[in-house]
């Protein structure tokens, strides 16, 4: 079943086709990753389905329903650029959100969300007081207290360190198991390909990409070599039937002309150099939206 | 709890916190009554220092007269009840005129002033007891530092007038004793007009009418709602401007809609000025009780002011949060606020003509246009005349539906402008917004 359906929905900005005629499904219970490059048209996809921009034409239905204000209860959203009352005290600020939400008792639910995240310390401390680390835990915290049936979260890990980006991820795990639908955007491929179910692309507007990461993967096909070898990238120019390299460093990937036989491929190779490792796959989510989006392409303001 | 009203919960506890809130609800009230306070108080200071004036007489028939006049002044005029000295005593100094060298004299004596020596000098006129126009003998000439502002000049024309009528009714042949009646002024003493207490059947007496109630009660009237709009919707505009710079707004919206958003902080608002009003008024009431002054309080008014308040605040505010969510940064802000802020100073430019003739159909029709009728309204009908009982009635159906009409252009202005960044507050904007949604 899905929770979130999106019709054909437009949006234009003078005349800037932000977003054109997309269409998704979200079933209830998954992780959704969006991607895609700046200005793609993920966050303005992300504020209709939140009902803070208005589609121009399209329809979105939330829970089947066409949505409306008092939806959003059971919707939590963590916008991109978000800032919180420098002038609250911690515990204050999630008890006022935990309020809008609806929620029965906010006292001992921020509480627990307090140590969960372990600010308890801070808890009568104002919000100017917090590091920017504590900031964004506290700003997820407002978005999931009520653990919202839908949860979109709009670059979570963004400016996150390791540690806190681990605690994060385990949280929307935690709610995923727990029954809530995770929808989140991200520019981490490797986070995308980790933990969504399903993953969405977005690209000038249009979706180019929807579907699990293995049916989005086949759509590629087998076209791409993982090699390692003694002779570095170096051992691997000018080979025929290799359309492009991506050097890593210690490893090479390189991608496979239309046709061409792997093996022939590593035979060329082999007398070039000695080969470590060799690994015929799929190409990875970086590579494809690499692929699909071109750097020289990307910059555009949403 | 419905959300707007935790918004405003938020609000209004985050206003009435804060130390400035504290310290503009005592300063307020001391900045805007403080010169009228001042006024009172140093009123009955004058100063008591003894005034000597040298006088020209070019008539030589007034240095008696001066001189006993100043002695009677000194032993009759200046001591209260009290026996405390409450004017100051006055000393002429009649000097020969200089017929040869008149600027030469005039010079010596201005310097005596500028030395202190003399506090002013004054040249009479040889013609003034039959004067011409255009004659300079015909005038009397008061010198002094300050000659426009100083109060020994409005004494001395009392007097030297005085002398001059009595002198011309002596040349009449009128016996002196009659000249004290002919110059007994009658005033025409402002009242009310008389009405019937309707409870007892009674004709009430007229109220003597004061300067003091006439302008003092519709001034401070006004003066306190327009405190009220400065403190509370005025502020709307660079806090909702904060809110969406500081990227809350957004987070905000993850949970309520824009609506409920900018009424949750108009309700805010409203709260705090209806908290600080409620405080001022119970004040000045209070004090003006202990005062002994109760009976200038218009309490059929209090209800009236505190309708047009809220009404006023919900429609300014509407705007003024409105024209904030279009603003990206406090240079936006700044440069919106004056021209957002005008419309709503223009009932203090037109307050005094309003006062002084509350019926005029300048008054009629300015009180009646929605923007102004709270304060231009209530104005009149703090002062003494009876407006027609329709004005107020029209004029709050008025308000009733530009407050719906603001809150209603304000909202679609908010919800479209409110996350969008990097947009200029141009007027086309704006209506594109309203016109659009």
């Amino acid at each position: 079943m899905s929770v979130i359906a999106l019709d054909r929905i437009t949006k234009t900005f003078g005349n800037h086709v932000a977003v054109d005629a997309l269409s998704l499904e979200v079933p209830k219970g998954s992780i959704y990753g969006f991607i895609g490059p700046n200005g793609s048209g993920k966050t303005t996809t992300i504020r209709m389905i939140m009902n803070i921009l208005y589609p121009d034409s399209g329809t979105i239905q939330i829970f089947g329903k066409e949505q409306t204000g008092s939806r959003l209860d059971q919707v939590g959203y963590l916008p991109e650029e978000r800032g919180l009352y420098k002038k609250m005290k911690v515990k204050e600020l999630i008890q006022f959100y935990a309020e809008l939400k609806n929620v029965p008792q906010p006292g001992p639910l921020a509480d627990s969300w307090l140590e969960k995240f372990d600010l308890t310390p801070w808890a009568n401390k104002k919000v100017e007081a917090l590091s920017k680390g504590m900031s964004q835990k506290v700003q997820f915290t407002i978005t999931v207290i009520n653990q919202p049936e839908i949860i979109i979260l709009d670059e979570p890990f963004s400016g996150l360190d390791p540690v806190n980006a681990e605690i994060i991820k385990e949280i929307i795990l935690e709610l995923r198991d727990k029954g809530s639908t995770i929808i989140f955007s991200t520019h981490d491929m490797a986070v995308a390909e980790k933990m969504c179910d399903f993953i969405f692309m977005i690209y000038q507007g249009k979706k180019v990409l929807d579907g699990t990461l293995k049916s989005i993967q086949e759509q590629f096909g087998q076209d791409t070599i993982r090699i390692r070898t003694e002779g570095g990238p170096k051992a691997l120019k000018d080979i025929a039937g290799i359309e492009k390299m991506n050097d890593f460093g210690q490893m090479q990937e390189l991608r496979m002309e239309q046709g061409t036989d792997p093996q022939e491929i590593l035979s060329v190779i082999m007398k070039k150099t000695r080969v470590t490792s060799f690994e015929i796959t799929s190409p990875s989510l970086n590579d494809i939206f690499i692929r699909i989006a071109r750097p020289e392409k990307t910059e555009h303001h949403e | 709890m419905n959300k707007t009203l935790i918004l405003a919960k938020r609000e209004y506890k985050a206003a009435v916190r804060t130390k400035g809130f504290i310290i503009a609800l005592i300063l307020l009230p001391i900045f805007m009554g403080g010169s009228f306070a001042v006024f009172v108080l140093l009123k009955d200071k004058v100063d008591l220092n003894d005034k000597k004036i040298a006088v020209l007489d070019h008539t030589g028939e007034f240095g008696p007269y001066l001189n006993r006049t100043a002695e009677y002044h000194n032993q009759n005029e200046i001591f209260n009840e009290e026996g405390e000295k409450v004017a100051p005593s006055y000393f002429f100094e009649m000097i020969e005129v200089n017929q040869n060298d008149p600027n030469q004299q005039r010079l010596e004596l201005s310097d005596r002033v500028r030395g202190k020596e003399i506090h002013a000098f004054v040249q009479i006129g040889k013609n003034v007891l039959h004067p011409n126009p255009n004659d300079e003998q015909s005038r009397i000439f008061y010198y002094a530092e300050n000659a426009a502002l100083d109060n020994v000049r409005g004494w001395f024309n009392n007097i030297i007038n005085n002398r001059i009528r009595e002198l011309r009714l002596l040349e009449l042949g009128i016996e002196r004793e009659q000249v004290q009646d002919l110059f007994y002024w009658v005033s025409a003493e402002g009242m009310g007009l008389v009405s019937l207490d309707t409870k007892t059947g009674a004709v009430k007496d007229a109220r003597q009418s004061s300067e003091l109630q006439s302008i003092m009660v519709p001034y401070i009237l006004i003066l306190l709602m327009f405190m009220m709009l400065m403190m509370s919707a005025v502020p709307l505009l660079t806090a909702v401007m904060e809110e969406k710079s500081e990227r809350i707004a957004e987070v905000l919206l993850g949970s309520v809609t824009p609506t409920q958003f900018m009424m949750g902080k108009i309700l805010g608002s409203l709260g705090v000025s209806l908290t600080t009003s409620a405080i001022y008024v119970a004040g000045g009431v209070f004090m003006i009780r202990r005062m002994g002054m109760g009976d200038i309080i218009p309490y059929e008014l209090v209800p009236w002011f505190f309708v047009y308040m809220l009404l006023n605040i919900i429609m300014v505010g509407s705007i003024m949060a409105a024209l904030g969510s279009a603003c990206n940064d406090s240079k936006d802000a700044q440069s919106i606020q004056f021209p957002a802020m005008f419309p709503i100073i223009i009932p203090l430019f037109v307050m005094m003509p309003v006062i002084m003739n509350p019926l005029s159909n300048f008054a009629t029709g300015i009180s009646l246009f929605p923007l102004w009728t709270p304060m231009l309204m209530l104005l009149r009908q703090a002062t003494e005349v009876t407006i027609p009982t329709w004005q107020p009635i029209v004029g709050l159906i008025g308000i009733l539906l530009f407050t719906f009409l603001s809150v209603w252009a304000g909202g679609r202005i908010f919800r479209s402008a409110i996350i969008m960044q990097g947009k200029k507050p141009k007027i086309g904007t704006l209506m594109r917004y309203i016109v659009k949604g």
